[in-house]
């Protein structure tokens, strides 16, 4: 049979997506286990999520010792043993964090779930935090931070927090790499007695649940400390912006950009909307900048635009490292697509485009149970539940142009919007 | 167990199949057999910069990318020494637009000077991004002509310098796109739930009436076996320096390529591992020590490596990696730790298995190596490894006369 080449197959797109709802068991002291079931893979992955992010800190570097350290030894435990029962088993484990939180999480076939469950005990609820281990630990901290910052687009980053923020903001900080020096191990006690706490905390499972895995993980839960006096959650100090910030590397063969402006917390109604202009302006590969800034012009490898959420606040970033010569049109091109998005209305077929892409993006995330407890953490940590994946879905499906436009014409502004480059300054 | 059904089209195109039940999407991965080791050495850099202009359209498909966008799809590319693949997911409803584009980008790609000039562009920016606007990023550009003098493993798969890239012609792109973009030079693998012979069916539909090519075998020069020493110093403005040891090792297909994986993860997987804890947590001589191999099909290279701590300097650490080598050759390894590093393999193909993208890619990959069924196999060969064929092997692969050492220094270090 010969094909007809001329035009593109036949289309389905899926007319609704379907999310796992996550099962709520409460645990004894009330930390909350969110429970998501899918059989097809014989894995577990556990995490938990705990309110000790970096805005926490009262110390620089303190939240993140403090996870960190965490499997730097136990009271059972060395560091070394707990690296063997990890390695041993194969269980995968990985800690993150970021302004507001930190997640611990453990991947693990179900046969070795009580391993995963006795290191998270051992590290969660015991860890030594040992001097010297933490100046080792210091002392490497330091050097990675030092050759982070050699990188434009890692110090692009620290600065545009810092200009969109200010930097006595807890979201806007960052600190000087000497100051690992000054940390002691009262501090990362201090910081772990308040923040890894039952009150502070709350679990998800994902994979082939079954119940007596669930038993297992409640009684883990039910061993976290529970204090009255939870850690006090501190009003958030103003933000105090600055338009424009530069670090001059005249040598560099790239300069970093950085734009973008304040918006709002993932629940304002605006923000699913904005999660699409932004897509359409620089989301996917094909989007507005990468045409015009790659396809067109060849100035740079990559650009991109992402809405952030934090838990106060929310903001667009627009992000991109470009040939040191192209640094001031650069700029003008950015500033040229956002105005497009404001004058003219888009096309159906780009919207259409953008629309199933990123259709295609929530099934590609939703893939698997590693992925839904992801979706799932994010949700809670949001107040809401998996149903708010099938809300931005049914958005998606429904923006029109307008709307697009005028979002755009509401909050692509250029008054409001930050630049930080580091590299060649125009 | 993956099962799956493997193929051979009329015109050569090779074709692997694998019914996935637990997912929506569909994967589908395309290799074309050639990568930065079939270059010329004057023309460096040319099969990465062709990656790029596939997504440039092709005769029934002017746009590449809005056809996968709207069907829900995604899609990249890479490139590497041996091959270049090119994969996406979609809707699995959406399959055959998959098949149509990839069809038409085998037989009728545009090719124009237009896209020719601004992706040469984009990728010397790409040059400037990951390899020389980068601390450490030219370490690879310094290492691989050390370690190779004849094998085209000797330039990197971004080139030897921008300057190839930017006098690559329109002439040589098509020559390039005639040789190697052909059906009998491509594997196509498919991850779905779908029916096997439904896929054929379809595959045959949209790639059966492309014609066979003129792919002509590179000669490809291999290395002749080293028989003394190399070394490097170099001195950048980064803030810590780095030791790198390289060693010639066996093919991807040997049993020793596996021996020297279970080797280096001896070495340095997981915080369990022996470099970490000796060399960083006891000696404190390291902030960062890796191990690992370069995964190619010719015989690549083992390599370790470590960040110099504070205080101490390159040739200290050199010593101590050196230290940790010798013992491999000598000393048995216990049954405790090796049956760890066997373990990880096993949870390692578990955890692999759950991404769809990953099976395809993997599929297509064993599949070029000769050996589909390798795929089921691996873990088992991994099993098999015994402790006398590890020192056998590290004595062999750990010689002086078989190491290149560079030593990238930092600018303090050295005043």
């Amino acid at each position: 049979m010969k094909p007809n080449r001329e035009i593109q197959p036949p289309l389905t797109i899926p007319s609704e997506i379907r999310v796992p709802l996550a099962e709520k068991v409460n645990s004894e002291h009330g930390i909350d286990l969110y429970q998501i079931c899918i059989e097809d893979h014989n894995v577990l992955r556990v995490s938990l999520v705990f309110n000790a992010g970096v805005k926490f800190q009262q110390h620089p570097f303190e939240a993140s010792s403090t996870l960190n350290m965490l499997s730097e030894g136990t009271q059972k435990y060395s560091a070394e043993e707990l690296a063997e029962i990890q390695d041993y088993y194969g269980l995968n484990y990985e800690a993150s964090m970021d302004r507001d939180y930190s997640v611990i999480s453990v991947c693990t076939l179900p046969k070795f779930l009580d391993k995963a469950l006795e290191l998270i005990e051992q590290m969660v609820i015991y860890p030594k935090f040992d001097q010297s281990d933490l100046d080792r630990y210091a002392a490497k901290r330091k050097q990675q931070i030092q050759i982070r910052r050699q990188k434009g687009a890692f110090r692009a980053q620290e600065l545009f927090a810092e200009a969109l923020f200010g930097k006595n903001h807890p979201y806007g900080c960052s600190y000087e790499a000497e100051l690992y020096d000054k940390l002691n191990s009262e501090m990362l006690v201090e910081f772990h007695r308040r923040h890894y706490i039952a009150q502070e905390c709350f679990a998800v499972c994902s994979g082939n649940v079954k119940p007596e895995h669930t038993t297992h993980i409640l009684e883990l839960l039910n061993k976290i400390p529970s204090h009255r006096c939870a850690a006090e959650h501190s009003v958030m100090p103003e933000i105090v912006q600055t338009k424009l910030l530069t670090e001059s590397r005249p040598e560099a063969l790239q300069s970093a950009i950085r734009m973008g402006r304040m918006l709002f917390t993932r629940n304002h109604s605006d923000f699913n909307g904005m999660q699409i202009v932004s897509t359409i302006l620089g989301g996917y590969f094909g989007s507005r900048l990468i045409s015009n800034l790659r396809e067109e012009r060849g100035y740079t490898y990559g650009i991109f635009s992402t809405m952030v959420n934090l838990a106060h606040n929310g903001y667009l970033a627009i992000s991109t490292e470009v040939a040191a010569e192209a640094t001031e049109d650069s700029l003008t091109q950015i500033r040229y697509e956002m105005s497009r998005l404001r004058e003219e209305l888009v096309s159906e077929q780009e919207l259409t485009a953008v629309k199933n892409i990123m259709i295609g993006d929530i099934m590609r995330i939703l893939d698997g149970p590693f992925g839904i407890a992801d979706v799932t953490i994010e949700n809670i940590q949001n107040g809401n539940d998996n149903s708010s994946v099938i809300k931005f879905f049914e958005e998606i499906k429904n923006i029109t142009p307008e709307r697009v436009r005028d979002l755009a014409r509401k909050y692509l502004t250029e008054e409001d919007f930050i630049t930080t480059i580091v590299g060649r300054i125009p | 167990m993956i099962e799956y059904k493997e193929h051979t089209l009329d015109n050569g195109l090779t074709l692997i199949v694998h019914r996935d039940k637990s997912t929506p999407l569909a994967a589908v991965n395309l290799i074309y057999r050639v990568g930065s080791k079939n270059e010329s050495e004057h023309r460096t850099g040319f099969a990465h910069l062709f990656e790029h202009l596939m997504f440039s359209g092709s005769k029934h498909v002017p746009d590449f990318d809005v056809p996968i966008q709207m069907a829900c799809g995604d899609n990249n590319a890479f490139t590497n020494a041996d091959y270049t693949d090119y994969y996406m997911t979609l809707p699995t409803s959406n399959l055959e637009t998959a098949l149509w584009l990839e069809s038409d980008r085998m037989q009728w790609l545009n090719i124009n000077s237009h896209s020719l000039e601004v992706q040469r562009r984009v990728v010397i920016e790409e040059f400037n991004q990951r390899y020389l606007n980068q601390p450490y990023g030219d370490l690879w550009l310094l290492i691989r002509p050390m370690a190779y003098k004849r094998h085209p493993y000797r330039w990197s798969t971004i080139g030897m310098t921008p300057d190839h890239i930017a006098n690559a012609t329109l002439d040589e792109v098509s020559d390039f796109y005639d040789r190697f973009y052909s059906p009998e030079n491509a594997i196509l693998s498919i991850v779905a739930d779908c029916d096997e012979q439904l896929v054929l069916d379809k595959v045959n539909k949209w790639f059966g009436d492309i014609s066979r090519g003129k792919t002509a075998v590179t000669d490809i020069q291999q290395e002749p076996q080293q028989i003394e020493a190399r070394r490097m110093t170099v001195t950048r403005d980064v803030p810590v320096s780095v030791v790198t040891i390289v060693y010639h090792m066996a093919s991807r297909t040997s049993r020793k390529f596996h021996i020297s994986d279970v080797i280096s993860d001896l070495l340095s997987n997981g915080n369990s591992s022996r470099l970490y804890t000796r060399l960083v947590q006891q000696q404190r001589l390291c902030t960062s020590v890796n191990a690992y191999i370069t995964g190619d099909q010719d015989p690549g290279l083992f390599v370790v490596t470590g960040h110099v701590a504070q205080g101490h300097t390159a040739e200290e650490v050199e010593v101590a990696l050196l230290q940790q080598l010798e013992e491999l050759k000598n000393t048995p390894v216990s049954d405790y730790e090796l049956q760890k590093v066997k373990n990880k393999f096993e949870t390692g193909a578990t955890f692999g298995d759950i991404n769809i993208m990953n099976k395809a890619m993997n599929l297509g990959f064993y599949s070029m190596l000769g050996d589909t069924d390798l795929i089921n196999r691996e873990v088992s060969i991994y099993k098999s490894v015994m402790q006398d064929e590890i020192m056998q092997t590290a004595r062999e692969m750990f010689s002086s006369e078989n190491s290149s050492t560079l030593l990238y220094l930092t600018e303090n270090e050295t005043k």
